[in-house]
């Protein structure tokens, strides 16, 4: 079984090089923010304006990307039309797995789910990185087992970051 | 880190969020390590995790009767 390094690194470095729009959400994204919960897998939520699907399409080509939850047989033409038609995608790829959402429950569509995300700098391409308010939103309205309990946790890195943001800028009206 | 975070984590305040993972079972001394890390180095110790828990499972054997008289440092 491989390190989650190489489930994301490649990844991510295929959609940095393709310039593809999108943030880091899901268990990463709780990763990067100090949690603790293990996670095996690289969720991204993607722009779905026509310049975007297209290099995302592109980008997905060129790894020879397939659904995973489709059999073989089934015809799947991968361009930005049938990117399109769909909304949520789960890849398999040459560079491993790859899930694609175009729409977080709980929060929305690409620029509901990027606003107020941090930039982070990974393995030579900066990302935005879904906020902790929001992962928990999103994890809250996923309502699986393995999502709620990492929610405590969370509540307790944003509880600190928004101490930390007050002491170092003031309150805000939000 | 600031020591405030460190308070934070380690004597959660009364009625704090802190507190409540706390009691969900949440040891937020570990959360306290990861924040004492970059980005880019909780990444690489989750990878350890992941990595390292694969080669145990790779290398253990479950043992059975049969090696009850087995030196067990060998």
């Amino acid at each position: 079984m491989p390190g989650i390094i190489k489930i994301i690194e490649a990844p991510l470095k295929l959609l940095g090089e393709h310039a593809v729009e999108c943030v880091i959400i899901g268990g990463v994204a709780a990763t990067l923010h100090g949690s603790t919960i293990l996670t095996n897998d690289l969720d991204v939520c993607y722009a779905r304006n026509p310049a975007n699907l297209e290099r995302l399409s592109n980008a997905l080509r060129s790894v020879h990307a397939h659904l995973r939850n489709a059999p073989p047989q089934v015809p799947f033409i991968l361009d930005a039309e049938t990117l399109q038609k769909g909304l949520n995608f789960t890849f398999a790829t040459d560079v491993g797995s790859l899930d694609l959402l175009g729409e977080v429950r709980g929060l929305g569509y690409f620029a509901d789910v990027v606003e107020g995300s941090a930039l982070f700098q990974l393995f030579g391409y900066r990302f935005p990185v879904l906020d902790v308010a929001k992962l928990i939103i999103a994890k809250r309205t996923a309502g699986r087992a393995k999502d709620l309990i990492a929610i405590p946790e969370l509540e307790a890195i944003l509880q600190r970051q928004i101490t930390n943001a007050v002491a170092d800028h003031g309150p805000t009206d939000d | 880190m600031r020591k405030e975070d460190e308070d934070y984590f380690l004597n959660p305040p009364p009625g704090s969020a802190a507190e409540r993972a706390v009691e969900f079972g949440i040891d937020l001394t570990l959360t306290l390590e990861n924040l004492r890390l970059t980005p880019e180095e909780r990444i690489r110790k989750l990878d350890d995790f992941i990595t390292g828990v694969a080669r145990l499972k790779a290398s253990a054997r479950r043992l059975g009767p049969e090696d009850a008289g087995d030196n067990q440092d060998n």
